[in-house]
């Protein structure tokens, strides 16, 4: 119910830089996940927001006010933990009814409400049991459940579902998700757990070293990835090193189609990176776009070349290839059907097409990108 | 290698019932060596209780009870009372030592320590005798109530902080932190969360302090005065000028008696887990 | 979406926080001392000055430290020479007791840890001791009467109770069982640290009980043991009642007991004081051994 932004926050302990120069405007309503490898400073972030821990600079804000000076107390948020922390002396209608009674609310009222969060989470007939006595996932429930009572502005996640099983947790982030569209809270949910970004998410930021590297939506982070960390980071890729050897304007408002050369492969690409002819890049290929064909197959075409099957592993929904294509080796998966008919292939050549082509800008020879 | 298997194919035959006769020998001594002690840290106890029940000339009779809840009155009542005021003093000062030596970033922590648990290392004799010096002549409170308690207090907070300390160590900050964001003040979240779970931890402060200042009778012995006799110190006195009477038997009966109850009491509640590191196991 | 709003204000800012971030910490630690004050006010006046005044009068000659205080060293010298058999006196029986504790408190210790499932029944009644020596001696004495009903009994099974009643084995004795828990405590704490796996290991290579004894759970366990025998130690030294109670004039010549006479029976608080500064001495620096053998109660 409140928009929150980050200016420019930095949290340091000591000389380690946790969170280096933030800056982030999150719409009303909308639900943003902060998605990175551990240690990067997710955790660091959200508690900033969250005011468990001051920012050494920079200001955060809550629709305009700033809330640096603001107790976590006072901040009227939610804060769901990863260890779901309910109170192990108190019983779940009483762990649910602690937000109220702490700021005074009447008995009525607070009972009412904590009847009204029970059966939301689908956890009625609990009230009494003591949080040791209930599963995980029940336990995760009571955590929402505690922290939408009190009616808070923002809803903070820290890897809420990362203790619970996966069966548990695919289907526990689609109740967060439910519970957040249905209240119209702002939500920041971290994680380390790419598809559980990807599944609840209208915006994701990548982050990277107490960096955000890229924000944007599922499609942005995914197919037009703006570094190579998001590019490596998310999903699986093909890195190709290469240079720009011609570009092709695309019509007003749409991306133009940039020709790569790298070694002996050929490849196009939208541009959306802003490139130049000379350019040296960097260009990922996801192994899932990559189309597989017989060699006699469109062999005319510039854009397809010939590679040597050298690896066949069957996974299942998927088989995974390794090809040597032209000395350069490529990560292909293939699904479907189309599958089966290639279990067979080692040691034979096929015809590759690299598609959804993306291209970040090769910071080769600059030493911090190598370190 | 083929000798090997063999044996150990031909064994199960002969040697297997002999060896578990000797497991069985030795199962009984060990048990037995460790009952044969328990039997030892009751006896006293034991002997003392018979001693008070035992009527000249045979048969037993509850007597000697009579001055108990008689002449003995008032000092069990002082002995009740400095040990209530002494837990109380206690925890009012061990419960913020502990949260500044856990929580917060104070310099030399060890040190302090230490210095805090000095008293603990102190012979009681040597306490008496410095306490009874400081007394008259620093504080001019020879053998008052308010320097029986100071007595209690510095002897025996140490065994109050440390299971605090231990507890406050194992509770995870995320409660402190959930009651934070759910809009909870600083004192609404200690009364409401933390006192609650740090209550074992606590529970031991409580337990250690009175096992050893409801007994205690020699720092007593030293700064105590007529007005000032404890139930313990008036075991002590009686057994020195009037020897070994049954009403004396019956006194320490009495105060034995109550203090393993509190400490039933206390196992059968919270376990020895918080006891761990302290004096007592 | 990102807002930067001046960059050039950034600059002045990394100079500026620091600062807050040291004063928020110097908070901390500000209120941190404030919560250890009532504490440390308490030891400060209670045991801290005490002990110093005691320090103090050891080096004035009689009482005359309350009236006009003569100094002099005279006390210590009288220790160290007409009471040089008190000092020896509870040398003697701290270690002997404490030794005593040490043989039968290790195999008591051991089979309770590995062994034994009513640990919790056996704490409990480990507490007994720990009421303190003087219900111990107490109901010790009449065990050994001759004529009580407990006395015949061992005088029927070859123990001639009129023997003990007041001796050395008997102080030594009741020393032994209050401070048994504290051994148990210590070795114990040691051995459930060595991995049981370790001894099957030992025995699976060949090593005889003795064997395993000597090279792999003494080795192992040896600070417990000492840290016990040490703690033991410390507080035998302060023994009172059980001489007092079990044992003959010989027994009775402790510094404890030595000390009560003359500072509050003779109000030669100088010597007296002398004798407990000997004392403290004395304790403090076997805790401090045994602290550093057990690294802390607190294992910090
Ligand atoms: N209290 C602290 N004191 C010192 N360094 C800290 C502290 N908290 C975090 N850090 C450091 O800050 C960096 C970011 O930590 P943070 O907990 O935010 O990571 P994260 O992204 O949440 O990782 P994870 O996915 O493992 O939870 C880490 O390098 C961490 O070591
Ligand atoms: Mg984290």
């Amino acid at each position: 119910m409140s928009r929150v932004r980050l200016q420019e926050v930095t949290k340091r302990f000591g000389a380690a830089v946790a969170v280096d120069r933030i800056s982030a405007d999150i719409a009303e309503g909308e639900f943003v996940t902060l998605l990175g490898p551990s240690g990067c400073g997710k955790t660091t972030t959200l508690r900033m927001v969250a005011g468990l821990i001051d920012p050494s600079s920079g200001e955060i804000l809550f629709d305009d006010q700033v809330v640096n000076a603001i107790p976590p107390a006072k901040r009227n948020i939610g804060l769901a933990f990863q260890s779901h922390a309910l109170f192990p002396h108190l019983s779940v209608a009483r762990n649910i009814a602690f937000g109220l009674e702490v700021k005074g609310r009447a008995k009525q009222e607070t009972a009412a409400r904590v009847r009204e969060m029970l059966e939301m989470v689908e956890l009625a007939d609990y009230a009494d049991r003591m949080p040791a006595q209930l599963s995980g996932g029940q336990q995760q429930r009571v955590a929402l459940a505690r922290m939408l009572a009190t009616d808070p502005r923002v809803l903070l996640f820290d890897e809420p579902l990362s203790a619970l099983d996966r069966n548990l947790r695919d289907t526990l982030k689609y109740s967060i998700l439910a519970l957040q569209r249905r209240t119209r809270k702002t939500a920041i949910y971290v994680t380390h757990d790419q598809s559980e970004a990807f599944a609840i998410s209208d915006r994701i930021f990548v982050m990277h070293e107490g960096r955000i590297e890229q924000s944007g939506s599922q499609l942005d982070i995914y197919l037009r990835p703006q570094t190579e960390f998001v590019a490596n980071f998310v999903g699986d890729n093909n890195a190709l090193r290469g240079e720009v050897i011609g570009v092709e304007r695309g019509a007003p408002g749409e991306p133009g189609q940039l020709l790569i050369q790298s070694g002996s492969i050929r490849l196009t690409a939208a541009d959306y990176a802003g490139l130049r002819l000379g350019d040296s890049v960097l260009a990922f290929v996801r192994p899932e776009n990559i189309a597989v064909m017989p060699v006699d197959v469109d062999a005319a075409d510039p854009d397809t070349i010939v590679g040597r099957v050298e690896q066949i592993v069957f996974e299942g929904p998927t088989v995974q290839l390794l090809v040597d294509a032209h000395g350069i080796p490529l990560r292909v998966a293939v699904s479907g059907l189309e599958r089966l008919r290639l279990l067979d292939a080692e040691q034979r050549q096929v015809r590759l097409r690299l598609q959804e082509v993306s291209l970040v800008r090769d910071r080769v020879g600059q030493p911090a990108a190598i370190a | 290698m083929a000798v090997s298997v063999e044996t150990i194919v031909a064994r199960p035959a002969a040697p297997e019932p002999r060896r578990f006769r000797h497991g069985a020998l030795l199962a009984v001594v060990q048990h037995g060596y460790i009952w044969f002690w328990l039997a030892i840290f009751a006896m006293p106890f034991l002997a003392t209780l018979f001693y008070s029940v035992q009527q000249t000339g045979g048969g037993l009779t509850l007597s000697a009870y009579q001055y108990v809840l008689g002449s003995f009155r008032d000092n069990l009542v002082l002995s009740a009372v400095s040990t209530v005021v002494t837990i109380l003093v206690n925890l009012l000062i061990a419960i913020p030592a502990a949260y500044g030596l856990v929580r917060y970033p104070v310099p030399g922590k060890n040190l302090i320590l230490s210095t805090l648990n000095l008293s603990l290392y102190t012979p009681a004799a040597v306490m008496g005798i410095s306490l009874v010096i400081a007394y008259a002549f620093l504080f001019r409170i020879p053998q008052s109530f308010i320097g029986l308690i100071a007595a209690y207090v510095v002897g025996t907070f140490p065994l109050m902080l440390v299971p605090i300390i231990v507890a406050l160590r194992d509770l995870p900050m995320v409660y402190e932190e959930a009651a934070k964001t759910l809009g909870a003040s600083r004192w609404q979240s200690l009364r409401r969360v933390e006192l609650p779970l740090l209550g074992p931890g606590i529970s031991a402060g409580i337990l250690l302090t009175f096992v050893i200042v409801f007994n205690e009778f020699l720092v007593t012995l030293f700064i105590a005065g007529p007005n000032t006799t404890t139930a313990a110190l008036r075991v002590y006195t009686l057994t020195r000028t009037a020897g070994f009477q049954p009403s004396t038997a019956a006194l320490a009966t009495t105060m034995q008696l109550v203090s393993f109850l509190v400490v039933l009491l206390f196992f059968q509640v919270f376990g020895s887990r918080y006891l761990k590191g302290t004096y007592l196991i | 979406m990102a807002q930067t709003t001046l960059p050039q204000s950034l600059p002045a800012e990394p100079a500026a926080l620091p600062l807050t971030e040291a004063r928020q910490t110097r908070r901390q630690t500000l209120i941190g001392v404030g919560l250890l004050t009532p504490a440390a006010l308490v030891a400060l006046c209670f045991s801290i000055v005490p002990l110093f005044y005691l320090v103090q009068v050891s080096l004035t000659r009689g009482s005359s430290f309350f009236f006009t205080p003569e100094y002099t060293f005279d006390n210590f010298q009288t220790v160290g020479t007409r009471y040089v058999s008190t000092v020896w006196q509870t040398l003697k029986l701290a270690s002997l007791a404490s030794l005593l504790d040490l043989v039968f408190g290790y195999p008591f210790a051991y089979i309770l840890i590995r062994k034994v499932r009513y640990r919790e029944f056996a704490r409990t009644m480990m507490t007994f001791p720990l009421f303190g020596p003087l219900y111990l001696a107490f109901g010790m004495f009449y065990i050994l009467l001759p004529n009580g009903p407990f006395g015949s009994i061992l005088q029927a099974m070859g123990i001639n109770v009129a023997n003990y009643l007041f001796s050395l084995p008997a102080t030594l004795f009741a020393m032994a069982v209050f401070t048994f828990p504290f051994m148990v405590m210590n070795m114990g704490a040691a051995l459930s640290n060595v991995d049981p796996v370790l001894e099957e290991a030992a025995k699976t290579l060949g090593a005889k009980p003795w064997q395993i004894f000597t090279r792999v759970l003494f080795p192992l366990s040896r600070g417990g043991i000492l840290a016990g025998f040490l703690m033991c130690f410390g507080w035998n030294l302060g023994v009172f009642a059980q001489p007092l109670l079990l044992g003959r004039l010989q027994e009775q010549n402790v510094l404890s007991v030595v000390m009560y006479d003359k500072g509050l029976i003779q109000f030669d608080y100088g010597l007296a004081a002398a004798m407990g500064v000997v004392l403290m001495a004395l304790a403090f620096f076997v805790t401090w051994l045994s602290l550093r053998f057990s690294r802390g109660a607190l294992g910090t």
